[in-house]
């Protein structure tokens, strides 16, 4: 039950600086997920946070408690590594005891804690089993539980549904939310994987080349990403982004895209947004699950390139290589290969970014 | 097409053949290096042949003495004697090489300036010629040598101590010299273990809160526990065939006061040359060594069951 505060946060090794100045407060009892691809300094941040790394340069606060030189044993940290790093020559009590113990608490609370906490994470029946041989969902349990044991004010957790196969990971992700709602912890998780942060976060950091990108829900960020990175990263499938030139039409602004066509004129409040910025060339983004797909009608032209169909939806691909698109579209969606579809997406779900800054431009919500 | 059945059995069958035959000049070879000889060696102990009988080994059974020889070793004082001081030797150079060992392997898991090269020096005595560190050391301890010079120079005094013709400091002088020789050893097979221990458990136990001392003891010495028990069984094996280095520094001198199990063996082939009584000795220890390894080994799997 700890907020935590990251003040210009700086960390390299030798010449590469794994994370460059980031800046992020973490409320009381929050869920945020730190998401990035790899090398993009969301691990380092974490090692920082649990005290395995020291930081370069900047401030780690806990409850505004400056956490410079409090060794990693003395932060009051749970922290579930990757592959759990269950003590596997112990039994599941000896694992769940082992914080306690250490801690040197008398025989009686030792017992009791254990039991309780078996009892909460449905240990018991196994608690006199070697870990060795558990299932992942159970180690990933026992995981929690050795360390919510000594209650720590916070939990880091490092990746650790990325051992598990896909199938489970569903499992896994529901357990963990709902073992962080019965705890009530302030938790900070790493992740690469965009469903774990956006299933499970209450807010997302997102990440890249040890920059900050954006901090928000999960809505804000897949809704309102601040640069294309995060409009990439954010969304399976990824935002389409067209690069093209503003162009004023009698119907009102709309981005010239080339092959592509003409885009429908813009929202008025983007347009406005776009007029104040100033920018000539812009990249189009709209989420391929926003949009209309017409035989004729208004929209960007193209030719549909292959389609994908997995059941609950279909993805139309158009275009090649560089200038792709996706459509997300119902499953019953008939459509061949070759023909040219109008694609128009709905008007407010249409973003805009600068093209040389790489900045979301935009109007007044 | 036959049952699948009985397809298995044939197939197991002929794959067994295929396994015997490819196996068999190994087989051959194993017979005659180590069943041959050890089928010899049973026959030689129960006659009282000698080379100087003139006569072939295969003719010893003229000489039979059924099991005299076993009976006469167990009167053997000095038989015995030299099994007391080889025991000695095992029960003060093994524990002091595991601990120093052990020390050393725990200083080298953490970095500090200059490990590479300490690291080259301390595995050095592990690499000379055992006979080689038997002759620095008969030259180290002579009453003239730079031992008892240190000794003076550290005590003031003129230390003149014969370390090589007194009973009891010349097993001392053996046992530093085994002790100097075959601490790398151990050192280099635990750090090898604790090098393997996972350092994320280790990471775990120091954020639950784990000293040091607590993480040595309850997450280090569990994990290499199959290593740290090869590493005794190795030495406690090699330490009973102590040789070279002893019988190059005293020869078992003075008198019988350094005369272990494998001097005494080597002396009555060579000198005493009562080779039926030699063969039951030898055997007595293989049988006896074999023993003390299949325990160890019992050890081994079971703690490995558990690692």
């Amino acid at each position: 039950m700890t907020t935590i505060r990251l003040e210009n946060l700086v960390k390299s090794f030798g010449s590469f600086t794994a994370l460059k100045t980031m800046d992020l407060e973490i409320g009381n009892g929050e869920f945020v997920a730190l998401l990035g691809p790899s090398g993009c300094g969301k691990s380092t941040t974490m090692n920082m946070i649990a005290g395995m790394e020291a930081p370069t340069s900047g401030r780690i606060l806990f409850d505004g408690r400056d956490m410079a030189g409090v060794p990693m044993g003395k932060r009051g940290v749970g922290f579930v590594f990757q592959n759990y790093a269950i003590f596997t020559h112990m039994t599941v009590r000896q694992n769940l005891a082992y914080g306690p113990k250490a801690r040197g608490w008398p025989k009686a609370k030792v017992d009791a804690a254990v039991a309780k906490i078996a009892d909460f994470l449905q240990l018991t029946p196994m608690l006199d089993q070697k870990s060795a041989k558990l299932s992942v969902n159970i180690l990933q349990r026992l995981a929690i539980g050795r360390s919510a044991i000594v209650e720590p004010a916070i939990f880091l957790l490092d990746e650790p549904l990325s051992n598990v196969d896909a199938a489970f990971r569903a499992v896994m992700r529901t357990e963990l939310k709902h073992l962080q709602r019965e705890f009530r912890q302030t938790m900070v998780y790493v992740t690469h994987d965009q469903l774990e942060a956006m299933t499970m976060a209450d807010r997302i950091a997102v990440m890249d080349h040890g920059v900050l990108q954006q901090v928000g829900t999960p809505i804000e960020v897949y809704n309102d990403p601040v640069n294309l990175f995060v409009a990439r990263f954010i969304g399976a499938p990824g935002m389409n982004l067209v690069e093209g030139t503003l162009a004023e039409t009698d119907r009102g602004l709309a981005v010239d895209l080339g092959a592509f066509g003409l885009s429908p004129p813009l929202p008025a409040a983007l347009a406005g947004a776009a007029r104040t910025a100033g920018a000539k060339e812009v990249v189009y983004g709209f989420r391929p699950e926003e949009v209309t797909l017409r035989t004729e009608g208004p929209g960007l032209r193209a030719a549909v390139g292959f389609v994908e169909r997995i059941g609950a939806r279909t993805i139309v691909h158009f275009g090649a290589a560089d200038r792709a698109l996706k459509i997300v579209a119902e499953p019953s969606t008939a459509v061949s290969v070759g023909e040219t579809l109008s694609i128009e997406p709905v008007a407010a779900s249409v973003r805009l970014f600068d093209k040389a800054s790489g900045r979301a431009i935009k109007g007044a919500a | 097409m036959p049952p699948s059945g009985t397809r298995t059995v044939a197939t197991d069958r002929e794959e067994r053949r295929l396994g015997f035959r490819l196996t068999l000049p190994t087989q051959v070879l194993i017979l005659f290096i180590a069943v041959f000889p050890l089928l010899m060696q049973l026959y030689i102990s129960l006659t009282d042949w000698s080379p100087l009988e003139g006569t072939g080994w295969w003719r010893a059974y003229e000489l039979w003495n059924g099991f005299a020889n076993y009976t006469d070793l167990l009167g053997d004082s000095r038989l015995w004697g030299a099994l007391w001081r080889t025991f000695v030797v095992m029960l003060v150079c093994v524990p002091a090489e595991f601990l120093l060992g052990l020390g050393l392997a725990v200083l080298f898991m953490d970095d500090f300036p200059g490990k590479r090269v300490f690291y080259s020096i301390l595995l050095m005595p592990m690499m000379v010629v055992p006979a080689v560190a038997g002759y620095m050391f008969f030259m180290l301890f002579q009453s003239g040598g730079p031992v008892n010079g240190i000794l003076s120079g550290l005590t003031g005094l003129d230390v003149t101590i014969a370390w090589l013709s007194d009973p009891t400091l010349a097993l001392v002088a053996v046992m530093i010299a085994d002790i100097w020789q075959w601490t790398p050893l151990m050192f280099l097979i635990l750090l090898a273990g604790l090098v393997g221990v996972p350092e994320d458990q280790l990471k775990a136990a120091t954020l639950l809160g784990a000293s040091w001392g607590q993480r040595f003891v309850t997450i280090m010495l569990p994990r290499i526990r199959t290593v740290l028990i090869i590493a005794l069984a190795i030495r406690v094996i090699e330490s009973f065939k102590i040789f070279d280095t002893l019988y190059i520094m005293t020869g078992g001198g003075p008198g019988v006061a350094t005369e272990t199990i494998s001097v005494y063996i080597y002396k009555v082939t060579t000198q005493d040359l009562i080779w039926g009584y030699v063969a039951a000795i030898a055997l007595v220890i293989l049988i006896a060594l074999s023993v003390l390894t299949v325990l160890a080994m019992k050890r081994m799997a079971a703690a490995g069951g558990r690692a």
